[in-house]
């Protein structure tokens, strides 16, 4: 087996450990870049009225949490069935953060997204060496065990099945228990993490790991040190992953072990099939179709389950870039009349 | 420890039934089947309605329940994993994934969320040494020895064991030899689901039941396949059984941590012998 | 016996085969010749129908075959020698007959007899494990098989390589005494072995064919040939 471990492995000056500063830095702000964020605030502004605020939270909650599963999963290609972890390490620690140390929720925050992302870290140098089915057991396998020791060894620290109350202290003259300031503040997470991530996957990084999905050993003999850039990629999911754990933890002033609960990671891989893999906006619209799906069907459709079950075989069998694509490209065909060959089908080899 | 050793043992078993289809099913058709117990749990269910509610003998059930599930085996290869051939692995996921989804459902919606209890059919126990070891618990390691070289005759002197054995290696040499491969693996899937269903019908009298067991056990599954090898079926053997033992030796002195001592081990086994799927 | 016509083959997006057209007579040993990458195993595969075409025909004694599976082939005596060697290891030699003569319906020991006709010292072998075969042993199995049934036309891939200059000679000696036998279709890169059993040549460049020599004269002409690989 290959050891990876050396971060400045090879002579290519592409080598270099990238910096993501400077990349973001780099690549030029498209022009409809703003139009983009303006359009996913609206969207969230509108949906609103129709639910409640608190929901709608939850929602952009989940959508942050898609768009990191979507980093790993769209643009590098990699399913993982254990990101639950990373969200639950990230509302675990906030709220301890904020129950010890001090309840300042950004600095609740950003401790949650720092032992996320430090977990992502040092896992990430064992896992991202695998691929296939053995990234996505190893990372269940993780997962799992990240949920018992919450749920039983650390029940000292966790408090176990029963979890603990979060409350975060004001910041200045806000406070993020009123639900219109969380609100506003996890919008502007949404779009943050939307921007970051937009800039990410359109700079030289994005395209890498998009190649690195593609052939990855292709990319390897090109010279880079295509571990370091999965491991990034990795560890940048992880992260964002804990940042939407963060602020579950203070959406519901309470964290449990539901936290990191093996389960929901299906939601995400859902959210990320019918929003089409690899496309952020498709992240956002999968996630929020998928909380709609099952915060609301159940209560109009006794057998969710089993018409969510019918459903995803149907998209799985007939619409292989999503339920968005799908639209994408309608919508392309009928206002552009432009047909890409062979996009509506599958390929014939 | 003799009752430790005894009843991962019996929990190894278990395991070996279940894990035989799923290895086989990768094996076979690269595909790793998430519904692969739900035929486990429909077993149980079937075989709960036989014998509770219809009195019949728990042999006689058992057989039924393991022969309505072949049908239902049947169609899910029919319709699902036979289209999920050469598929990425996402995809192959969430269509049996869905599969298990409509599964679980099917089952509350007709018999409800409430756990049944059924009993030890034989209830007697033999005295070995001066141990009391349970009748029925020895019965399944038997049954699951006899198994081992049931497969291993089947697979080693039938043509179609030899076909498939073939086809594990080459199937498109197999192919060129004139032979429909996808109608054998059709067989090998049925067949692997059956075993599940034996698994569980065994199972079902010293475990829980209730309509999410399936995934419970899935999981362990998985591990025991991938410690003891795809598509190796002696690895599955032998793993099915040490990770019993895994089990059972962690329950005696930290009860809740069995299980996840085995994912612990997968855990360890994938990090020194990643497969390349 | 064989007629292509006009076969584009792709894998994906990268189009491997272009517009490639040929014939082969029965009774004839053609052989494909050219650089790797050239695109003679995307040919070999595709009629036999691993693969399949995105436009062009192959008819094959006047059907039209391209799209069929292998299954369907091998009943109608197209045979498929892939490169590599590759075996089923994991079964005895005999073992590996077995399943050859599962198909085609030929009883066992007429199936024995065939194999071993055209290379007796693989009665010694009956009962080992076909993954302990050395290489040239093992295409003289994988041509064995392939002969059980009834063969008409043998696609092979590159039987030669990798193997000692004795065994290509028993290789050549048992493929020539097949001459009366079947026809074939034979892709090498040993212009030796092209030189002495050709009948027609074909030279693949680029996915495309460059040049059919059909003239043995041209054929022994190994120095020019030599150029194309």
């Amino acid at each position: 087996m290959k050891k990876e471990l050396s971060l400045d492995e090879g002579k290519a000056p592409c080598d270099k450990p990238i910096d993501l500063l400077a990349e973001l830095r780099s690549t030029p702000i498209k022009e409809h870049g703003v139009i983009d964020l303006l359009g996913i605030a609206a969207f969230f502004l509108v949906i609103t009225p129709l639910l409640s605020t608190h929901r709608i939270t939850d929602f952009m909650i989940f959508c942050i949490f898609a768009m990191s599963f979507d980093l790993l999963y769209g643009y590098m290609g990699r399913l993982s069935f254990g990101q639950m972890l990373y969200l639950g390490t990230g509302a675990y620690f906030c709220g301890l953060f904020i129950r010890y140390v001090s309840g300042n929720p950004l600095l609740a925050i950003l401790a949650g997204i720092a032992f996320a992302g430090f977990l992502s870290m040092l896992l990430g140098l064992i896992i991202v060496r695998t691929t296939g089915a053995c990234f996505a057991l190893i990372n269940l396998a993780f997962n799992h065990i990240g949920f018992f020791l919450v749920l039983s060894p650390l029940r000292g620290i966790t408090r176990g099945e029963d979890g603990f109350g979060v409350s975060a202290s004001k910041f200045g003259s806000l406070s993020l228990t009123s639900r219109p300031i969380m609100f506003g503040f996890v919008l502007l997470c949404v779009l943050l993490v939307f921007y970051v991530l937009r800039r990410l996957t359109s700079s030289p990084y994005g395209i890498l790991i998009r190649s690195i999905k593609e052939d990855e050993t292709r990319v390897r003999f090109l010279g880079y040190n295509t571990f370091y850039y999965k491991w990034l990629t990795f560890v940048l999911a992880g992260s964002i992953a804990g940042l939407a754990g963060s602020l579950t933890a203070l959406n519901y002033s309470y964290v449990n072990p539901n936290a990191m609960d093996v389960h929901s990671n299906v939601g995400v891989v859902f959210a990320c099939l019918i929003g089409g893999a690899g496309n952020l906006y498709g992240a956002i619209v999968g996630g929020v179709v998928y909380m709609i799906i099952s915060n609301l069907l159940p209560i109009y459709i006794y057998r969710w389950e089993m018409f969510l079950g019918f459903s995803l075989i149907i998209i799985v069998f007939r619409f292989r870039t999503g339920v968005w694509g799908y639209i994408q490209r309608s919508w392309e065909y009928l206002v552009k009349r432009k047909v890409v060959p062979g996009a509506m089908k599958k390929e014939a080899i | 420890m003799i009752y430790t050793i005894f009843y991962g043992l019996t929990i190894g078993a278990i395991l070996y039934f279940i894990s035989i289809g799923l290895s086989l099913t990768f094996g076979t058709m690269r595909v790793i089947n998430f519904a692969h117990t739900i035929t486990y749990t429909i077993g149980v269910y079937i075989l709960i309605t036989f014998v509770n509610f219809l009195k019949w003998y728990f042999p006689l059930g058992a057989i039924l329940a393991i022969l309505t599930v072949i049908p239902i085996g049947y169609v899910i290869e029919r319709f699902i994993i036979r289209r999920l051939y050469g598929e990425s692995l996402d995809y192959t996921f969430i269509a049996t994934f869905a599969v298990a989804l409509i599964g679980v459902d099917a089952i509350k919606w007709i018999w409800g969320v409430r756990p049944y209890p059924i009993s030890d059919p034989i209830g007697t126990y033999l005295m070995f040494w001066g141990l009391s070891l349970p009748v029925y618990r020895i019965i399944i390691v038997i049954i699951a020895i006899l198994l081992f070289f049931g497969l291993n005759i089947f697979f080693k002197r039938t043509i179609v064991g030899k076909i498939v054995v073939a086809a594990l290696e080459d199937k498109d040499g197999v192919r060129c030899l004139g032979i429909s491969v996808d109608k054998y693996f059709s067989i090998v899937f049925v067949l692997g689901s059956a075993l599940a269903a034996l698994g569980g019908v065994l199972y079902a009298p010293i475990s829980s039941v209730h309509p999410y067991m399936g995934l419970s056990v899935l999981l362990l599954s998985f591990a025991v396949v991938i410690v003891g090898g795809m598509g190796n079926l002696n690895g599955t053997f032998l793993s099915a059984f040490a990770l019993g033992m895994v089990m059972s030796i962690t329950a005696r002195y930290w009860s809740q941590g069995a299980e996840t001592m085995v994912f612990i081990v997968m855990a360890i086994v994938l990090i020194f012998r990643p497969i390349d799927i | 016996m064989l007629e292509i016509r006009n076969l584009d083959v792709a894998y994906g997006h990268a189009k491997v085969l272009h517009d490639v057209s040929l014939d082969i007579e029965r009774g004839e040993m053609a052989f494909f010749i050219g650089r790797n990458g050239a695109g003679k195993t995307t040919l070999l595969k595709t009629i036999i129908g691993l693969l399949k075409p995105q436009n062009g025909s192959i008819v094959y004694q006047g059907q039209e075959i391209s799209g069929l599976s292998p299954e369907d082939l091998y009943l109608k005596g197209l045979r498929y020698v892939a490169q590599e060697k590759k075996v089923f290891g994991n079964l005895t030699v005999q073992e590996n007959i077995e399943i050859a003569a599962f198909a085609s319906g030929e009883p066992m020991d007429h199936a024995l007899d065939k194999v071993t006709r055209i290379y007796p010292k693989l009665k010694d072998f009956l009962k080992t494990k076909a993954g302990q075969l050395s290489g040239g042993q093992r295409q003289i199995l994988l041509v064995g098989r392939a002969l059980v049934g009834e063969p008409k036309l043998l696609l092979v891939d590159e039987p030669t390589q990798g193997l000692a200059a004795i065994v290509i000679e028993e290789i050549v000696n048992i493929l020539s005494g097949l001459k009366d036998q079947v026809s074939a279709v034979i892709v090498e890169q040993n212009l030796a072995m092209v030189n002495r059993l050709a009948d027609r040549l074909f030279i693949l460049k680029e996915g495309k064919v460059a040049r059919e020599i059909v003239d043995r004269s041209e054929i022994s002409d190994t120095k020019e040939l030599e150029e194309y690989l």
